[in-house]
């Protein structure tokens, strides 16, 4: 019993001392957005800048690549050392990301986000204590960052989609698409714009599957979508890991006629711009990381003390065989 | 912890003087393993904290309170776990269980309307009926808690999919139809001058009730026996069934309790959420010293655990040790905990 009294004083004492340290400073409350000057931190060029970059997940090659865009940009610019961490797919834990770089008190802040709604209080937070916020690829919610840059999911979905229409099958014909995670915004925008861009053509989409995706699973729904449906001529997949497990998957059942397009185009060796190279996909749509224009969006805030747009939306582009090798190049040089 | 400290002098009492006496320094220095443990990490993570202007970063109130914030999740889990895992059993559904609660509290309020209290309790009473009826299924049909918990595993998951439609259920506050009362919204806030995370308050009250609660009670006496040795319980009368359902029924509740936080804490019920949590769970108790084999460990040791494993993962990303390498080194700590535990004299 005596010691059991100690170690609960112990753990007392503990709580005691952490409510302490705690005592004396107030954080930032996550009220009002408040509004910033968004080049408040900007010290000129010959000042050293901290930026953290908060990623999702860094299981997907289209992340690992985002990163290694930012780690190049960054490389060009000598006051800057940007410091990476990578929240596993888990929200809270991107929640602790944000917090442990605003301890740190870095310059500004970069992030992907998990997910919008969960990420949106703690962006709030770091961008009301006057810290420029850069957000990639997936946005939060709200006004509450500097600057968002990314592609447009719609866009390149409807880009896909007029492929199919003018210079695919031009003469229409059935065809399946293989989607991404069901319930992923992505997901939905790149499905809703295919639709648009298909629209006035012969083309029907004879099936859908939720290809997850992810590579296996996307040859796994194949297997079964040819089954299903043997006349197909084409397949649509959402990325191009997709693109390529159903391509496996049509190789093994014979299948040599089908034509495959994808999205993402990953100027990496596995990624799809050499899949096009290569013949297995007739084409990929660019979704590029938005690395680069995020570092440079970060020189222009605390290096030029120059303002940004809100939204940066990307530009998109169609890699077909033709032009698959200069592309590749081209986003590889420097 | 209770039982054990007042079991064991009693059992070593009889021994000779000198030998007997170092032995309790080995053995009081093992048991409080996890809370060394704790006071080194924690000295290494002030000498090796960056600084800004001479303050130590680590040091900061506001990261002192991101830690516990952070680990308040795990920590709830983990407490509940230490019943299970002290019967020499494991529950693997609370990180489903975490996912189906976050789910249930978002659509309760949001979708059906229903006020925080009956929300919190409707989810609380799930948690328990569904460690309860893992407890029946490992007691009453004598299932490897193993098999029975990773069946709950995707039973729960699977559930949190089924009723949220796959999708995030987002909580927006207000008054209006498909928001949430404000009062939930506590939970992602900070309390005493904007600093004390409430998540924090809930996990030391959770933490503080459960450490009460094996003080001495009848019933932390039974679960310690069946974990040191199950027939012999049975033998001498400890109601074995009864006292391992209860286990389970607990470590649901604080699964549940944990997805309440968590849901609060990101304004959202995503049936994603909480993967791979009852590894991290694990992780709290085995480091806090409690035997996987049973009958040896405390609550007192999973918080030590939990904080510590809290407070490594914090200086590592403020060092900016890269992700790999913080894997790495979190694994390492793992396998020394439970290498020490190996070492431990046995009584």
């Amino acid at each position: 019993m005596r010691k059991t009294t100690k170690s609960l004083i112990a753990v007392t004492c503990a709580t005691a001392a952490f409510a302490a340290a705690g005592c004396g400073t107030t954080s930032e409350n996550t009220g009002q957005v408040q509004n910033q000057d968004p080049t408040k931190n900007c010290k000129g060029p010959n000042e050293k800048y901290t930026i953290g970059m908060s990623q999702a997940n860094l299981a997907e090659p289209y992340r690992v690549r985002m990163d290694d865009d930012i780690r190049k940009a960054a490389e060009k610019v000598p006051q800057f050392d940007v410091q990476f961490s990578d929240a596993a797919k888990d929200n809270s834990k991107q929640i602790s990301d944000v917090e442990n770089f605003l301890t740190k008190q870095v310059d500004l802040m970069m992030i992907s986000p998990n997910e919008a709604a969960p990420l949106t209080d703690v962006v709030k937070k770091a961008y009301n204590k006057g810290i420029p916020v850069v957000v990639l690829d997936r946005k939060v919610d709200g006004e509450a960052f500097t600057t968002y840059v990314g592609a447009d999911n719609v866009q390149i979905g409807r880009q896909a989609g007029e492929y199919f229409k003018n210079a695919l099958l031009p003469d229409g014909g059935k065809i399946v698409q293989i989607k991404g995670l069901s319930g992923s915004t992505p997901a939905a925008e790149r499905e809703q714009g295919f639709k648009e861009g298909i629209q006035g053509s012969k083309i029907e989409i004879a099936a859908t599957a939720d290809g997850e995706w992810e590579r296996s699973v996307g040859q796994q729904k194949m297997d079964a979508l040819l089954k299903a449906n043997p006349d197909i001529k084409a397949v649509y997949a959402q990325n191009d890991p997709m693109a390529e497990g159903a391509y496996l998957a049509a190789q093994a059942a014979g299948r040599n006629d089908l034509k495959f397009v994808g999205i993402d185009g990953l100027p990496i060796p596995s990624g799809g711009i050499k899949a096009v190279e290569d013949g297995r996909l007739q084409a990929t749509n660019l979704y590029p990381t938005g690395g680069a224009e995020a570092v440079e969006a970060a020189k222009k805030l605390l290096i030029d003390c120059q303002p940004v747009p809100k939204t940066q939306t990307l530009e998109t582009a169609l890699v077909t065989k033709d032009n698959a090798a200069e592309v590749y190049a081209r986003l590889n040089q420097g | 912890m209770s039982n054990q400290t007042e079991q064991r002098p009693a059992e070593s009492g009889g021994g000779v003087a000198a030998p007997a006496k170092r032995a309790n320094v080995v053995e009081t220095l093992f048991r409080f393993q996890s809370f060394f443990g704790l006071v080194t990490v924690f000295l290494a993570a002030v000498i090796f904290s960056p600084r800004n202007d001479g303050q130590i970063l680590f040091l900061t109130s506001d990261n002192l309170f991101n830690i516990v914030r952070a680990v308040s999740e795990i920590g709830i889990i983990a407490v509940g776990l230490t019943f299970v895992i002290l019967i020499g059993g494991i529950d693997l559904s609370v990180g489903s269980v975490l996912g189906l609660a976050a789910v249930g509290s978002a659509v309760l309020m949001v979708e059906d309307g229903f006020g925080v209290w009956t929300t919190v309790a409707l989810v609380l009473l799930a948690g328990i009926a569904f460690g309860l009826l893992q407890g029946t299924a490992v007691a009453l049909l004598g299932v490897q808690a193993f098999i029975v918990t990773l069946a709950g595993l995707q039973i729960a998951r699977g559930l949190a999919r089924m009723w949220s439609g796959g999708e995030t259920v987002q909580i927006s506050y207000g008054d209006g139809p498909g928001q949430a009362p404000m009062l939930f919204s506590l939970l992602g806030e900070r309390t005493f001058g904007g600093v004390v995370p409430i998540p924090a308050l809930i996990f030391a009250v959770v933490a503080i009730v459960a450490i009460l609660f094996l003080r001495g009670s009848a019933y932390s006496r039974h679960l310690y026996a069946i974990g040191g040795n199950e027939k012999a319980a049975r033998l001498s009368g400890v109601p074995v069934n009864r006292v391992k359902i209860i286990a389970f029924g607990i470590a649901g509740f604080c699964a549940a309790l944990a997805g309440i936080v968590h849901a609060g804490q990101l304004n959202a019920g995503s049936p994603n959420d909480g993967i791979a949590y009852e590894l991290d769970g694990i992780a709290a108790v085995v480091v806090g010293g409690t035997s996987l084999a049973g009958g040896r460990g405390s609550v007192i040791g999973t918080i030590a655990g939990a904080l510590l494993l809290g407070i490594l993962n914090n200086i590592l990303s403020l060092n900016s040790v890269n992700t790999d390498l913080q894997l790495l080194i979190k694994g390492l700590v793992i396998v020394a905990a439970a290498a020490l535990q190996r070492l431990r004299p046995t009584s």
